[in-house]
């Protein structure tokens, strides 16, 4: 279900739920301490009563040194017939009276308040209050039969304080239910009706309970705010890149809490979508600089033709043409060429041999190559290359030495030189080379391995397309050397190459 | 009809040449941009071809420079065919552009639009009198017939016709009908001329002793 994958409704069900299982519990606890209470607070009552009538029900307490008699020394508040010393007879319900306070101590007029109630095994009457329930809980566990006195023993009938039972709950009642101990078939039973407040603990769940559930509707209310608050960068880092996808890479998330964890989440994919559209831009300028630069040659192809045709010509003027045809398109066929090997570079398909040479015999193979050039515009190369094994792709190593040599010869004074310096740096094989040229202009120096850049804007230097250096770059780059340029005006240009031996 | 050619790329510039020389222009050539403004200033062209991407000077440079001394037609040869580039070349003061690679008729056509407006004609066709000369076709009618005349005839007529009611110093006219590298066979022009009133009537140029030519 699609509410279940929303993290703003998954937040809100566990929030929900949590906050539901605090409520309860409190509630729950709230409910039970309101509870303990009144019980605690009836309990008090109904012992204070039971004690009450203990006291009158109980043989005086035996003062004195005849402490060990059995019988008290007369009958406290209990009429007996005779000062029997056996109490296991009981006693005549005509003859229990309980004094008036403590009789005052229950209301027999009102069925909710206090009752009392003692009853005989014997089967006689139970002496009970007015307001006593008529059905009283059944009291199983009457004794079954007091312990016979010819066992030797007689009951243990030392006045002492009885320690009530505790209190339970049967119904509407709460009570205090207790045998006597001078009498084993006597139960002492204080009661009290608990309707009212039962009642009352009704009400109060019932208000915790609306409590709670107002706490729950404005936590959850504000549990939506906070969480719909909380993602709102979310929203809007969606939304804008759904727009960059849509193709507008300009667009950037718009993050006014750029302090938070989702702020650096947006300052990152900001800086990404930046990289993005500079990506693009070259690539768009790539494709333009790359049509751009077969424009020409095709211009050439189309005029010469056109103009071959307009009329009858002579065997030299097509043998023209056709060669001017033919630079044109061997033009485009280099410069496709170099297109596509950049291409493979920047895709990474490129494949370079791993061999293992030693580098400055190569650069001289290279400086040979190139003297003849050198010596026609007068320029002389020093070299000065000590032996230096690297690993890497000869040929395209080669490949861009032939081109920095060829550009610093080129670009050189008549009567200049181009200085060639191989020499082992910490691990890197170092490659400069240095002309006495006219420099590079500081604005075109940061720009002269871009692609398709010309310094002087024109086409006819060397029939370059302004891509030797990016593929010099492009090379080094993917044997994991770096290439640099140093210039100053009529001082000359040091291009440094540096190699890792093992790349 | 004289126009200069600054373009850098030099099997580019020979075709050109050779072909506006077909057409029956005057054709001077520069291959950088320095020279082309040189030209281009010191010599009263009907029309400037011009490469945008030159070595020495740009194209953009060379039209700002000249615009502040001269009203010379200008088209613009551009291999950036974006809006942004045109527009830029037009307000630099270009009066056209052709975007690369281009079809020679097309530069023919821009051509004789730009020289057909800075001389405020409209049209391509030209009448005086019994004589009509349509510029686009490049031909003659006198009372509706053909009118067979050379190249360099045809752009005497011509010349004269689009400053119809100018008296046309000879200089003016070596200027224009001649490229650098003939301007020297001073006596050409009155053959040109004596042939073109055999052909058109002999009263169809008139002589102002001392000032040039005119056509009324």
């Amino acid at each position: 279900m699609k509410i279940f994958k929303s993290i703003k409704w998954r937040l809100q069900i566990w929030y929900g739920l949590i906050l539901v299982a605090v409520l309860i519990g409190f509630g729950l606890t709230s409910f039970q301490l309101e509870r303990n209470r009144q019980f605690r607070r009836i309990d008090e009552e109904l012992q204070r009563r039971f004690s009450a009538i203990t006291m009158a029900v109980r043989p005086p307490p035996n003062r004195g040194p005849n402490a060990n008699r059995q019988s008290p020394d007369r009958p406290l508040r209990i009429q007996r017939p005779e000062d029997s010393p056996t109490l296991n007879g009981g006693w005549l319900q005509s003859e229990l009276h309980l004094p008036p306070q403590v009789l005052a101590l229950f209301d027999s007029g009102d069925r909710n308040k206090f009752f009392y109630s003692i009853e005989f095994r014997d089967g006689r009457d139970p002496v009970r209050s007015t307001n006593a329930p008529i059905q009283l809980m059944e009291i199983r566990d009457f004794p079954p039969g007091a312990p016979p006195a010819e066992a030797g023993r007689p009951p243990d009938v030392r006045p002492k304080l009885l320690q009530p039972a505790t209190p339970q709950t049967s119904g509407m009642i709460r009570e205090i239910v207790q045998k006597m101990p001078q009498g084993m078939d006597t139960v002492v039973r204080v009661g009290c009706s608990i309707a009212t407040e039962l009642k009352e603990l009704q009400i109060t769940a019932l208000k915790l309970a609306g409590v709670g559930g107002v706490v729950l509707i404005f936590g959850l209310a504000g549990g939506w705010w906070l969480v719909g608050r909380a993602l709102k960068p979310v929203t809007i880092i969606s939304t804008t890149a759904a727009k960059i996808s849509a193709g507008d890479l300009s667009q950037r998330i718009d993050m006014a809490e750029a302090e938070s964890e989702l702020g650096q989440l947006a300052a990152v994919l900001n800086s990404t979508f930046a990289r993005l559209e500079s990506a693009f831009a070259q690539q768009r300028q790539f494709a333009s600089d790359a049509a751009h630069e077969l424009r020409t040659p095709v211009s050439v192809i189309l005029t010469q033709t056109q103009a071959a045709l307009a009329r009858e010509r002579d065997a030299a003027s097509y043998l023209q043409t056709v060669e001017a045809c033919q630079r044109a398109a061997q033009r485009m066929r280099k410069l496709i060429e170099t297109l596509l090997e950049l291409a493979r570079f920047d895709a990474g398909q490129e494949v370079l041999k791993r061999l293992t040479f030693d580098f400055s015999q190569t650069i001289a193979g290279c400086a040979d190559w190139v003297r003849p050039l050198a010596e026609d515009r007068g320029v002389k190369i020093i070299s000065e290359l000590s032996p230096l094994e690297i690993t890497g792709d000869p040929e395209r190593l080669e490949q861009v030495v032939a081109n920095l040599l060829t550009n610093a010869i080129q670009y050189n004074q008549p009567a200049g030189e181009v200085r060639l310096k191989l020499e082992a740096d910490n691990g890197l094989a170092v490659l400069t080379i240095a002309d006495t040229g006219q420099g590079i202009a500081p604005d075109d120096l940061p720009r002269v391995f871009e692609r398709f850049y010309r310094g002087d804007k024109s086409r006819t230097g060397g029939g370059s397309a302004g891509l030797g250096l990016s593929i010099c770059k492009s090379i080094i780059e993917a044997h994991g050397g770096t290439i640099e340029v140093m210039s100053g005006q009529n001082i000359g240009t040091t291009f440094t190459v540096r190699l890792p031996k093992q790349s | 009809m004289r126009i200069l050619i600054v373009e850098d790329e030099p099997d580019l510039l020979t075709s050109l040449a050779q072909a506006l020389r077909e057409e029956g222009y005057a054709v001077d050539t520069a291959n950088n941009g320095n020279d082309g403004l040189f030209n281009a200033e010191g010599t009263d062209y009907d029309a400037i071809v011009l490469d945008v991407m030159l070595p020495g000077m740009d194209g953009w440079e060379i039209l700002r420079r000249l615009r502040k001394t001269k009203k010379t037609p200008v088209l613009m040869l551009t291999a950036r065919d974006q809006t942004r580039d045109r527009v830029k070349g037009l307000d630099s003061g270009a009066d056209d552009y052709v975007v690369k690679p281009f079809d020679l008729e097309e530069v023919f056509a821009r051509l004789r639009a730009i020289i057909r407006r800075s001389a405020n004609q409209t049209t391509n066709l030209i009448e005086i009198g019994e004589v009509t000369i349509n510029t686009a076709a490049r031909n003659v009618l006198l009372k509706g017939k053909p009118v067979e005349l050379t190249a360099r005839e045809y752009s005497l007529v011509e010349f004269l016709a689009v400053h119809r009611g100018e008296v046309v110093t000879r200089t003016q006219l070596y200027e224009h009908l001649f490229d650098e590298n003939e301007s020297s066979m001073s006596n050409l022009l009155d053959v040109h001329v004596s042939n073109v009133r055999k052909k058109l009537g002999a009263d169809f140029i008139a002589t102002r002793r001392g000032h040039g030519y005119c056509i009324a």
